[in-house]
């Protein structure tokens, strides 16, 4: 072995990475050239000063603590998520049996009270408050919001085959504050939202197929008032938990137009 | 293997060599608090990576490996941004090399000597000395975590420690060893 080769092995001398065989000529060479043993001397005294413990910079006492943290919150909102999703689930379903029960006792009660009324008429009344009670449980009040008629009427062009006609009565106390569509009778209709102090209302109007104007009629249902008319070739359902006698000057206002 | 498990096999594995990690980022980032930020990141990378960990890996090896590359990430965004600087900034820069011979210094400040030796080499070849002297890994680890041939990392060590020699022992030093 030369000196050069034996330059150019006594880093993986030094580091233990040299096969034995080569590691026994660096060896036999050092031990015979005074150049390359001073060379190996030199990267021996390196090694001591860098196998000084204290050069390893020392982590900062809360790091550990920050990123087991970091890393518990990527690995636990997920989680989080899922079960959130299941547990709303599973709470809906006697939420749910328990209100269609409720809901066929009361038909059934009110059916024999209010038995004079046609069935149809019946059926679209419940229809009317089921989808008012809808409205106010789900966060699908409003697909417009907006107290302006100027912005909820243009809203429903293009969504709806008729253009509803939209006012605000503030001044007497009913605020729209905006629309969004729903389905009524087998058919896509308008809802316009109205606001009396606390209490929410909501107008439901489509096309009347006849066209005549039908005075109004009121129906009470599960604690709910609905008022139900016909003008102007459309068909207008109010429904509320305001007092009858609020819904029918809401009723009156919107009559009169 | 579920996602609690995961975590544990985590923690147990790669959590424990928060300090290795740390010292590289140090290293690499010259800056305590750039080390911090970058071992928060590597960390979050190797946890969402951790599924390309698999058996008989070597776990240090893997975990440098994300901190080399993160912090190299870094650096690079911060070198496009340095040539922007002017030049009479970045004269400013260079540091003192004038460092004193061995022999006189006492015990700490040889330490604080040959960290700025290290910390003065070009970044291929500190990294090379920090994962062999500091860190202890292998030929074959270095290689895998610079992503180079196990011959670079040779000439790399061998480069880094010719510099750090000069830098370290003057020359009468190095002739009377």
């Amino acid at each position: 072995m030369n000196c050069q080769e034996c330059r150019d092995f006594i880093d993986p001398f030094v580091d233990s990475e040299l096969g034995p065989g080569d590691a026994i000529r660096v060896q036999q060479h050092v031990d015979s050239c005074a150049d390359c043993r001073n060379y190996l001397r030199s990267r021996e005294a390196l090694r001591v000063l860098l196998g000084n413990p204290q050069l390893k910079f020392e982590i900062p006492e809360a790091l550990p603590g920050k990123v087991s943290t970091r890393i518990r919150l990527l690995s636990s909102p997920a989680k989080e998520r899922v079960v959130r999703k299941y547990s709303t689930r599973w709470v809906y379903v006697p939420l749910a049996l328990a209100a269609s029960i409720l809901l066929l006792f009361s038909l059934l009660l009110l059916n024999k009270n209010d038995r004079f009324e046609p069935l149809n008429t019946h059926s679209l009344v419940d229809e009317v408050v089921a989808s008012h009670v809808r409205s106010m449980l789900a966060s699908h009040l409003l697909d417009v919001p907006s107290t302006d008629q100027h912005t909820v009427k243009p809203w429903f062009d293009g969504k709806l085959k008729f253009a509803p006609p939209v006012q605000d009565f503030a001044d007497n106390g009913f605020r729209l504050i905006g629309g969004r569509l729903d389905y009524l009778d087998g058919q896509e209709v308008a809802a316009l939202v109205y606001q009396r102090n606390k209490h929410i209302i909501n107008v439901f109007l489509w096309p009347a197929e006849s066209g005549a104007n039908e005075s109004p009629r009121s129906f009470s249902r599960y604690g709910y008032n609905v008022i139900q008319w016909a003008r102007d070739g459309f068909n207008w359902w109010a429904v509320s938990d305001v007092s009858a006698a609020d819904l029918e000057g809401f009723a009156d206002l919107e009559r009169r137009g | 293997m579920n996602e609690e498990h995961i975590r544990a096999r985590f923690e147990i594995l790669i959590l424990p060599l928060m300090n290795d990690a740390y010292n590289l980022a140090r290293w690499l980032m010259r800056s305590p608090q750039d080390a911090e930020d970058m071992v928060q990141e590597s960390y979050l990378r190797a946890f969402k990576f951790f599924n390309s960990f698999h058996e008989g890996t070597n776990p240090k090896a893997w975990l440098l490996r994300i901190v080399r590359n993160t912090c190299y990430t870094a650096l690079a965004g911060r070198e496009k941004k340095r040539r922007e600087v002017p030049l009479e900034e970045e004269a400013n820069e260079i540091p003192d090399t004038s460092a004193s011979p061995l022999t006189t210094l006492s015990k700490q400040a040889t330490v604080e000597a040959v960290r700025a030796a290290v910390a003065e080499l070009d970044v291929d070849f500190r990294e090379a000395i920090v994962l062999r002297e500091l860190e202890g890994l292998s030929y074959k680890e270095i290689s895998e975590v610079t992503c180079v041939p196990i011959g670079t990392v040779m000439s790399r060590l061998s480069r880094g420690r010719n510099h750090l020699a000069l830098i370290l022992f003057d020359r009468r030093t190095v002739d009377q060893l």
